[in-house]
């Protein structure tokens, strides 16, 4: 049952796509085009959950965000060669090694830069190099694939055209990173609204020297904020690895979209967030319809652009004083 | 607009000691290429290229303070305007179809050569259209991010986007730009009937970075360079003051923009062929890399940089294939210990001219370094000592080392 790897799913799904796509009317086109976006919007939520913490909360450049969504891949790929895991008992430990190696760099390297971002920027943008010639040298430049469990492949049809074909459909798998993206959303949620660590996570955000003065061990906080960020960047990794092979640049696709969700939405609040990859993946998938994907980025990326200008602090923040 | 301040004391003139070890230096690097070979010669080139292309990025990032990964592209924008210029003047019989239209457009579908392309046939057009597209790019770009109240770490965002789209968009763009492959197969510089090849390249090449580098140390020891090292400082400060903070950095941008251009207009001829790669954020941080290397605001620093990291890297991979990692390491140590740079490590006293900077305020580089080293390892020393101290054995003695 287990070897019925996602890659093969993947190849057959795409080929779903493209008959759909050209079989039924223009109107279901466009629809199976809005759904396909509502997948690109999970992934885009699961990249940029974690750099709205590490971003969001503690205010660091992480140029490495890509390079521990790799991490969570490998330690992925890592447990099913050695245990023949299932992806989804893979998630926490992907979870934890990302968390792990995020604190130790929080603890050699990004503690060393607070308050300095454009240093911290570079700092991190030399640790992606390093963790991706790490790997490189652990695990060999080879692609690595992934097998998604059988339960979660094939297409859930929405809308069957009048000869029973699928006219509008949606992988299982999309709905399942879509699931663990908002799952996410809303433990995160909890923990940083609900819990009084998340009280203290928010109020050194707010003001570093009047919690210290209050007691709340500051650096203690950074180092769970950064390493929570870092292990959802991990489950990211680890949900996302069986889309695509597993390869030690892969964290570089994922990079600068995450920058733009969590730019657009702001971090001000997490719902920023979804709103961030809502708008990037929907947009997106709208303009690729009407032009074709290429130029679809280049708009959507000249239109994040211009949304920085013009409101840096995101859509969906709540204008205050400094 | 702007009130230049009177009888600054910097406006001295270059000083000897500078003149004479520049001098020097610069004879042994114009007969360098009859002593290396015509590999060497050519790595060199375009090692003094990637220098100048650091000098850009330098008059923004060292001296301004706005952090840029988009200096890869205005380097490739003038690239692409001399390749098409080479690859209109490549002989009909040499073209793989035998037509005057480029390869990669005949076999795109297209029949003639697009409105935009065409008139960079002439030489002169080419030169131009190599220094005012980057720098009318780049001008926009500024104009439209520096007017705002957008700061500091926005700006490197948008720039991290920038090169993204452009990369993606000179990629779908084939029948235009040649695609991923970009632009190859293209014809030898011809100048006043003179071919620019191997050592002939190479001295031009030389002569363009002295001349930047020349330009933009006066640049920066004059009065505009002091306003912009005081941007860098303290820019609500200087608006107070009555400047225009936006009309300098859009300045200085575009002034950098048309010095990465025309770096990227001789890099063609040099490395026969112009694409994408150039354009990534890979490359853009490449440039960054070299910069916070060579050290900031130091000008001189990302030259030796790019020409250091170039030739040990031409050495290492031939052993290794893991390169990048020497690299990311080196970067993080530069970051987090010597964040003056290696040209920070020169202590003062060899000093050929002293450029006013903030780093000046370490008076030794070593003791600095070492002070930065415990610095980092006091965390570590006092919990390394707890630990010994649980474990119940030396009482946290000798454990700081």
């Amino acid at each position: 049952m287990l070897d019925f790897s996602l890659f093969q799913s993947h190849l057959f799904y795409l080929a779903q796509e493209a008959a759909s796509d050209g079989g039924s009317g223009n109107f279901y086109a466009a629809l199976n085009q809005l759904v396909n976006g509502i997948g690109i919007v999970g992934i885009l939520l699961l990249t940029g959950l974690g750099l709205a913490i590490t971003f969001g909360v503690m205010r660091i450049i992480n140029l490495a965000h890509g390079e521990f969504i790799m991490l969570g891949a490998y330690v992925t790929v890592l447990m099913q060669e050695a245990f023949n895991l299932d992806l989804v008992l893979t998630i926490p430990f992907a979870f934890l090694g990302a968390a792990l190696i995020g604190a130790l760099t929080e603890v050699t390297v990004i503690r060393r830069l607070y308050g300095r971002p454009l240093e911290t920027l570079l700092a991190t943008w030399g640790l992606s190099i390093v963790i991706q010639g790490i790997v490189k040298i652990l695990f060999t430049a080879q692609l690595k694939y992934v097998r998604a469990p059988s339960y979660i492949s094939g297409n859930l049809t929405l809308i069957s055209s009048t000869e029973g074909n699928p006219a509008v459909a949606i992988s299982y798998y999309r709905l399942f990173i879509i699931a663990i993206a908002l799952l996410l959303l809303a433990l995160t949620t909890y923990l940083l609204y609900k819990t009084p660590l998340g009280r203290q996570v928010r109020a050194v955000a707010q003001n570093r020297e009047m919690s210290k003065c209050l007691g709340v061990n500051t650096s203690m906080v950074d180092l769970l904020t950064f390493s929570y960020g870092c292990g959802l960047a991990g489950v990211a990794g680890a949900v996302l690895s069986a889309l695509k092979s597993v390869s030690p640049p892969m964290g570089q696709d994922y990079l600068v979209d995450a920058w733009m969700v969590v730019v657009t939405g702001g971090v001000d609040k997490l719902v920023g967030t979804l709103a961030g990859a809502f708008i990037i993946g929907e947009s997106n998938a709208a303009i690729a319809f009407f032009l074709n994907d290429p130029a679809a980025r280049v708009i959507v990326l000249a239109a994040v652009i211009v949304l920085i200008r013009y409101r840096p602090e995101g859509l969906f923040t709540v204008q205050k004083r400094a | 607009m702007t009130q230049v301040l009177e009888g600054n004391p910097q406006q001295s003139k270059l000083p000897l000691k500078l003149i004479i070890t520049g001098g020097i230096v610069f004879v042994l690097f114009l007969i360098l290429p009859f002593f290396l070979g015509r590999f060497q010669t050519a790595l060199m080139s375009k090692l003094l290229l990637f220098g100048v292309l650091g000098i850009s990025l330098d008059l923004v990032w060292g001296f301004t303070g706005i952090l840029s990964f988009a200096h890869g592209v205005f380097f490739t924008l003038g690239g692409y305007a001399m390749a098409y210029y080479l690859k209109l003047n490549l002989s009909t019989d040499r073209n793989t179809y035998g037509v005057e239209l480029p390869d990669f457009m005949v076999w795109n579908g297209l029949t003639e050569l697009p409105w935009f392309v065409a008139p960079l046939k002439s030489l002169p057009i080419a030169l131009i259209a190599m220094i005012v597209v980057p720098s009318l790019f780049a001008y926009i770009i500024g104009w439209f991010i520096f007017r705002s109240k957008v700061s500091g770490v926005y700006i490197t965002i948008i720039t991290l986007a920038i090169s993204s789209a452009l990369t993606t968009f000179f990629v779908s763009q084939q029948a235009y730009t040649g695609g991923t492959n970009g632009i190859t197969d293209i014809a030898t510089l011809e100048i006043f009937g003179l071919e620019l090849t191997d050592i002939n390249l190479y001295i031009v090449i030389l002569c363009f970075a002295t001349a930047v580098l020349i330009g933009s140390y006066q640049l920066t020891r004059s009065n505009l360079g002091l306003i912009l090292r005081s941007i860098n400082e303290n820019e609500q400060r200087i608006s107070f003051l009555g400047y225009d903070v936006a009309s300098f950095k859009i300045f200085i941008w575009t002034l950098s923009a048309a010095i990465a251009g025309v770096a990227g207009g001789l890099f063609v001829p040099l490395n026969k062929f112009i694409s994408p790669v150039y354009l990534a954020v890979a490359f853009g941080t490449q440039v960054v890399i070299w910069v916070a290397i060579g050290g900031r605001g130091t000008l001189v620093g990302p030259v030796v940089a790019a020409i250091l990291l170039g030739q040990v890297q031409n050495y290492a991979e031939r052993v290794t294939q893991d390169w990048q990692l020497v690299v990311g390491v080196l970067l993080l140590v530069v970051v987090l210990f010597i964040p003056d740079g290696l040209m920070g490590l020169i202590p003062k006293r060899f000093s050929l001219s002293s450029i006013p900077k903030a780093m000046a305020t370490s008076s030794s580089s070593s003791g600095h370094i070492q002070a930065r080293l415990l610095d980092w390892l006091t965390p570590s020393k006092a919990w390394v000592s707890r630990l010994g101290n649980r474990i119940g054995r030396g009482k946290g003695r000798d454990r700081s080392r």
